[in-house]
């Protein structure tokens, strides 16, 4: 869909002629005047002005009465003033009414100093009170959430988090209680306000109504300094300030960049910034002597990974997490190509790296912008709420507000659903079939072959294709990259998917990966790949190069002895639990940088190294959307922790290799030169706001192989009594929400997703416990049967400390009650 | 000059049916009559009848409904039943007694707006009239009046009755789309007017039930006939609700123009023996109020505004001179503070506040400075807020103390002579000089 491009007119304020876009309300194009108009309740990311503060009143010529400013779109040859003595009149009406009824306990409100309400009043407002009558009273504070209090003797009624919860976030839980001078906010049955993206309206409150729970009397704002920087806590790479005081991190606040996050922090970015300062962070070189990971000395830990590291040579084996920056992929994979001579090397999970070639093209990214203003949008084998958590916003606001028509494709009944115009279901396992199924009924082909495969409805397949198909040019496919493991036919079926739907350098359109791991797509263009060194360069070991899986299968062999693990656990994060569990008991060594202890580094690392927290850390990240992304360090390093650059250039001298690095723009500037597309980045042109290569140097990217057709998928299994397993990762499962201590409330427990007809069946009942088995492995469940979930299959959390999916291997599953 | 339309024959037994209706010439030729004109006649014949709205607001019904904009898109048609300002329960008695000649009304209004779907929206509290709407609505249907190609037109018209919960707000129009939507009733900022964007974002026409009811008539008697009734700008018949000090209080139907002595004495017979009229709110309790010194106003739009008032909603509430004037405004402050619906913020606080100060005058716990206080307070009220809710009590009260200030003065001086030691304020010299504290 294009943009709205609205003309530039003149209008008038205050005597001055100001230029704005056509339609602009008037409290925004004033400001391009260098006029402020007041405003409380206006907000524009909350959807359409409400007009209830009446801060904002003007005076336009023309019209009697004043008008509120937020509401007002403006027009050429407007007249406007907002200093005349009628108007003045009016804001200082405002000011005293909605003080008469706010406690004047600004010397011990955690919002004073940094609050709307105090700036405006002293702006704008008259400087006394007529108001000698007793004060509104509440019962102060409240707990809305665990992480959010309420005092609403504070509040003045400004709606800003009741529309937020009821048209941004689309929760519904948060209502005005009560009418007139006696409303208040809260939730429909006074039950708390848990959500996702609950914090956000701590940030929206201009008063000091809504506080966060965990700052709540931690600092004043004149004691706390502000430093920009990228979330890693997901692929999103939300843009934040971290609120600093003292070299601790208090606070997590959205930065608004529109092309990344729309100015919205979900709960776990904001809150689960308290890891940082936990004190079972490993902030001090381990080393397993006796059995246990005892504290030693830099120089020991190094000494001892180095001369392992000899040992090993070329058969180290190395992967890295989502959450490695850059620069640090960079170096892993020089340390283990130039000063090792191994070649397996993998951050990708065992998707084949020429598939992530292919589909890194230029020209077949969407942006997340691009989301909100596109026809059509299709969400396949991908939940944004619990993957990209930013991404659900955007797709709820494009559906809202632009019309755009959503149809959503997951083997997993999704938060999506209800603002679909399709939704369809796929078995686990079938999504091979389903994309085969879904390119036939696009362009042609056998439709009912695959989607009984996949165990898919035809004609909802159909139907998403029609979508697809008529909906607009301007489609976008945002999926998950898990797809991508599911078999060689699945990339080249995407690939098809976009050049039939001709989306492909068309701007606003193509194709948008939710990759595992933060950094995923910047990891792959670092040359953290087997096989492929930095900008996708083909490396002469060519399918020598073991990747995720191989690496898995070459240490149980005994033909890997070491393995470097950079903020990689794979017995948390990947699957094939019990294959990892024998190929680390095999391996001789098990270096890691980890910021904590695991379950599989607690029981297998032989050294472990402090690994800084983002907030420690500088370098850069990319977007999944290729936008490169800036880390500034917020504090100083916890206890001994050293950069990981620096643990990876002085591990590589050791080797007798110097990476000729001593500081980290160095490593980002040898980063930068080293891949093609990236040429010509600098920290500096970075800046706050990130660059997309995609725009800037798309003439530098390699050119991709062809995938081939990729062959027949594999149908799904079938239940035959048993039940089909598909998992999924909650937005809460991470080891920063589990140490955070006001996120530990939300801790997921491991829990069995079931359609009540198969519960039914199995004479399951809601809450029941149950041991869910397959090939002699088994974790315990609660059930949790959902109506909305397909029969046949049942789904289980993945990425949680105990009881996780990945001790499963599938595809079928038994279950007993416990 | 007793004119009368809508009343004529209210008192028949049994013209709540489709029957005895019909035999009044309900559903005859004046309907067929209407869907047979083009739609843009019929709007021009709306206008040149110079109707004005009867809900309170006076705006000019072809106007309204000539906003409406053409083409394919789903239009509505609400009827505003929800009779909410005090001291107006003229809708009441046309809906008991007559609900036919609303929903005939509602079929002309709907063809004029181009709507197919169409709503009463009746307060809560009418519960009766719910039941006799209901009724009148499945004979409508049953006779094909409502439904598929009425009349054999090729106007197809649905129509729903809702029922509000009793919230005030929920008469302003706006207030009352979002509550007929299922939301909290709150009103909504305009512009976009409900013409454009009103239920379910749709362009819908919002009249009142008297407004409605009209129409059959004038299409009977042709616009150029109808507008001969009245006065210039005011034209028609009005039905007025008199409620207070008088000895006839009740439903008439008046030519407007009339001199508002003759309702109030003539019609409604006055105040009793021996008392005079003191104030009086000429169009519901929001209206700015009068005194006996206004009696010889014409009740109509224009003389109304002229003095100063409105002539809202048709509700005259008269209040002799037995009655304290502090005790009307309090008791007119209650009912907004109570309806504000909390939205914007003079409303919601300046409502709040002028009770509170009221308060205090009744206990004396006042001083005389808090009337200057009270007059700003509704200076600030008036024109600063989302809707006319903070005005309908700011006005009538803000008058109230241009009008009567020395009564309210002596007020505050003997509540605080009863009680002394109310007041954070040092008691007056003059209290001291009554001896108060001797």
């Amino acid at each position: 869909m294009p943009r709205p491009q609205p003309p530039t007119i003149t209008f008038s304020i205050d005597g001055r002629e100001v230029q704005a876009p056509e339609n602009t309300m008037l409290v925004d194009a004033a400001k391009l005047g260098d006029v402020e108009i007041p405003v409380f309740c206006y907000e524009p990311k909350l959807g359409a002005p409400v007009g209830a503060c009446r801060m904002c009143l003007v005076e336009i010529e023309g019209i009697p009465k004043l008008q509120t400013g937020c509401s007002t779109p403006v027009k050429d040859g407007m007249v406007v003033h907002t200093q005349t003595d009628r108007v003045k009149a009016a804001q200082e009406s405002v000011v005293e009414f909605l003080l008469i009824n706010h406690p004047l306990d600004c010397p011990v409100c955690d919002k004073g100093g940094e609050c709307p309400l105090q700036d405006i009043s002293y702006g704008w407002g008259g400087g006394k009170s007529r108001f000698i009558e007793p004060k509104r009273h509440f019962q102060k504070p409240l707990e809305l959430s665990p992480l959010v209090a309420i005092d609403r003797e504070r509040c003045i009624l400004c709606y800003r988090c009741v529309r937020f919860s009821q048209e941004v976030a689309e929760d519904y839980q948060l209502v005005l209680h009560e009418r007139g001078a006696a409303t208040y906010v809260g939730t429909f049955d006074g039950h708390p306000y848990v959500a996702p993206f609950s914090g956000n309206i701590i940030e929206l409150c201009p008063v000091g109504a809504l506080t966060s729970r965990p700052y709540r009397f931690r600092a004043r704002p004149w004691d706390i300094e502000g430093s920009g920087s990228v979330c890693t806590l997901c692929p999103a790479q939300c843009n934040v300030t971290f609120t600093v005081r003292d070299e601790r991190v208090l606070r997590v606040l959205a930065r608004d960049n529109a092309e990344v996050d729309d100015g919205w922090l979900c709960d776990k970015g904001r809150f689960a910034y308290q890891s940082v300062h936990v004190d079972d962070r490993v902030v001090q070189p381990l080393l397993r002597d006796g059995g246990e990971l005892r504290p030693v000395t830099w120089e020991r830990a190094l000494d001892e990974a180095a001369s392992a590291l000899r040992r090993a040579g070329s058969r180290v084996g190395a992967l890295a997490g989502g959450e490695t920056t850059n620069e640090e992929g960079f170096l892993l994979q020089r340390l283990l190509r130039e000063a090792l001579g191994s070649e397996h090397l993998d951050s990708a999970g065992g998707v084949p790296p020429q598939v992530l070639h292919a589909l890194a093209r230029p020209d077949l990214q969407a942006t997340v912008a691009d989301l909100e203003f596109a026809h059509t949008v299709l969400v396949l084998g991908t939940e944004p709420v619990d993957d990209m958590p930013i991404l659900d916003l955007r797709i709820r606001k494009g559906v809202r507000r632009h019309r755009v028509k959503l149809a959503v494709a997951t083997p997993r009944p999704s938060s999506l659903d209800p603002n679909a115009k399709v939704s369809v279901r796929y078995a686990p396992g079938g999504e091979a079939a389903f994309v085969a199924a879904l390119t036939a009924a696009l362009f042609g082909g056998d439709v009912d072959g695959p989607a009984r495969d996949a165990d898919a409805d035809p004609d909802g397949i159909r139907a998403v294709a029609e979508l697809l198909r008529a909906g607009g040019e301007d489609v976008v496919v945002l999926y998950g990259t898990k797809l991508l493991g599911a078999g060689p036919s699945v990339a080249p079926a995407l690939l098809k998917l976009a050049g039939g739907l001709n989306v492909a350098g068309r701007p606003g359109a193509g194709l948008l990966a939710v990759p595992g791991g933060t950094n995923s797509r910047g990891l792959a263009e670092v040359g953290v790949l087997p096989g492929m060194g930095p900008g996708f360069a083909a490396r002469p070991a060519g399918d020598a190069a073991l990747g995720t899986n191989g690496i898995a299968a070459g240490l149980a062999a005994g033909d890997l002895t070491a393995l470097y693990l950079l903020h990689c656990d794979p017995i948390r994060g990947l699957p094939h639990r019990g294959r990892w569990e024998r190929a680390l008991d095999k391996a001789t060594t098990v270096i890691a940088h980890a910021q904590f202890l695991t379950e599989g580094l607690l029981a297998h690392a032989n050294v472990v190294f402090p690994a800084e927290s983002y907030a420690e850390k500088e370098g850069t990240l990319t977007h999944p959307d290729g936008r490169v992304q800036r880390l500034r360090t917020a504090i100083g390093r916890q206890g001994d922790t050293q950069p990981e650059w620096w643990v990876l250039a002085e591990l590589s001298r050791r080797l007798g290799e110097d990476l000729e690095v001593i500081s980290g723009p160095m490593v980002s500037q040898q980063l930068f030169d080293a891949v093609p597309f990236y040429a010509g980045l600098t920290l500096d042109v970075i800046g706050a706001k990130g660059v997309r290569w995609a725009e800037t140097a798309a003439a530098a990217f390699p050119e991709a192989p062809e995938l081939g057709a990729g062959g027949d998928w594999t149908p799904a299994a079938l239940p035959n009594g048993a039940l089909r397993l598909g998992t999924f990762r909650s937005i809460w499962a991470a080891p920063e929400v589990e140490r955070s201590p006001a996120l530990k409330f939300l801790h997921p427990r491991q829990r069995l997703e079931m359609a009540p007809a198969d519960a039914a069946r199995l004479g399951l009942a809601h809450g029941d416990r149950v041991t869910v088995g397959s090939d002699g492995s088994a974790v315990n469940a609660t059930v949790t049967l959902r109506n909305a979930s397909p029969s046949g299959s049942v789904f289980l959390e993945d990425g949680i400390p105990s009881d996780a999916a990945n001790v499963l291997d599938g595809p079928l599953v038994d279950i007993r009650k416990a | 000059m007793s004119h009368t339309i809508l009343f004529a024959d209210i008192d028949e037994p049994g013209l709540a049916t489709l029957d005895v209706y019909r035999r009044r010439g309900g559903y005859g030729d004046r309907l067929r009559k209407a869907l047979q004109m083009p739609r843009e006649a019929l709007v021009e014949e709306l206008k040149a009848s110079g109707l004005r709205g009867r809900g309170g607001a006076g705006f000019s019904m072809g106007t309204k409904a000539s906003f409406m904009p053409k083409g394919q898109i789903d239009k509505y048609l609400v009827c505003n039943a929800d009779e909410s300002e005090p001291g107006t329960f003229k809708d009441r008695e046309l809906m008991q007694k007559c609900p036919h000649m609303l929903i005939e009304g509602m079929i002309i209004a709907a063809y004029a707006a181009g709507a197919n779907r169409s709503f009463i929206y009746i307060r809560g509290e009418y519960v009766q009239q719910a039941v006799i709407i209901e009724r009148a609505i499945e004979e409508a249907k049953a006779a094909g009046l409502i439904g598929e190609r009425i009349l054999g037109t090729d106007l197809d018209l649905d129509l729903w009755l809702h029922r509000g919960a009793g919230a005030y707000i929920c008469g302003e129009e706006t207030g009352l789309l979002d509550s007929l939507e299922g939301k909290r009733g709150n009103p909504r900022l305009k512009p976009p007017f409900p013409a454009n964007q009103g239920l379910y974002q749709g362009p819908t026409l919002i009249n009142n039930v008297e407004t409605l009811a009209t129409l059959p008539h004038i299409i009977e008697m042709g616009a150029q006939e109808y507008a001969k009734i009245g006065v210039q700008n005011s034209t028609g018949t009005k039905l007025i609700s008199i409620s207070g000090h008088v000895e006839r209080p009740g439903n008439y139907e008046i030519e407007l123009g009339m001199p508002s002595r003759e309702i109030i004495y003539g019609l409604a017979g006055g105040p009793g023996e021996g008392r005079s009229v003191k104030l009086w709110f000429p169009g519901g309790s929001s209206s700015p109020v009068l005194t006996g010194d206004d009696l010889d106003i014409p009740y109509d739009f224009d003389s109304m505004a002229k003095a100063g008032t409105m002539l809202g909603s048709g509700a005259i509430i008269v209040a002799d001179d037995t009655t304290s004037v502090v005790d009307v405004a309090l008791k007119t402050a209650q009912f907004y503070k109570h309806e504000s619906c909390g939205k914007c913020t003079p409303c919601r606080e300046g409502t709040n506040w002028t009770v509170k100060m009221l308060e205090r005058v009744k206990s004396g716990e006042a001083t005389p400075m808090d009337l200057d206080i009270m007059a700003g307070v509704c200076e600030n009220i008036i024109g600063h807020c989302l809707c006319v809710l903070g005005d309908a009590m700011a006005m009538p009260v803000g008058s109230m103390i241009a009008k009567f200030r020395p009564e309210f003065e002596e007020y505050i001086e003997q509540a605080r002579a009863a009680n002394p030691w109310g007041s954070s304020e040092p008691p007056s010299e003059a209290l001291a000089a009554q001896g108060a504290f001797a």
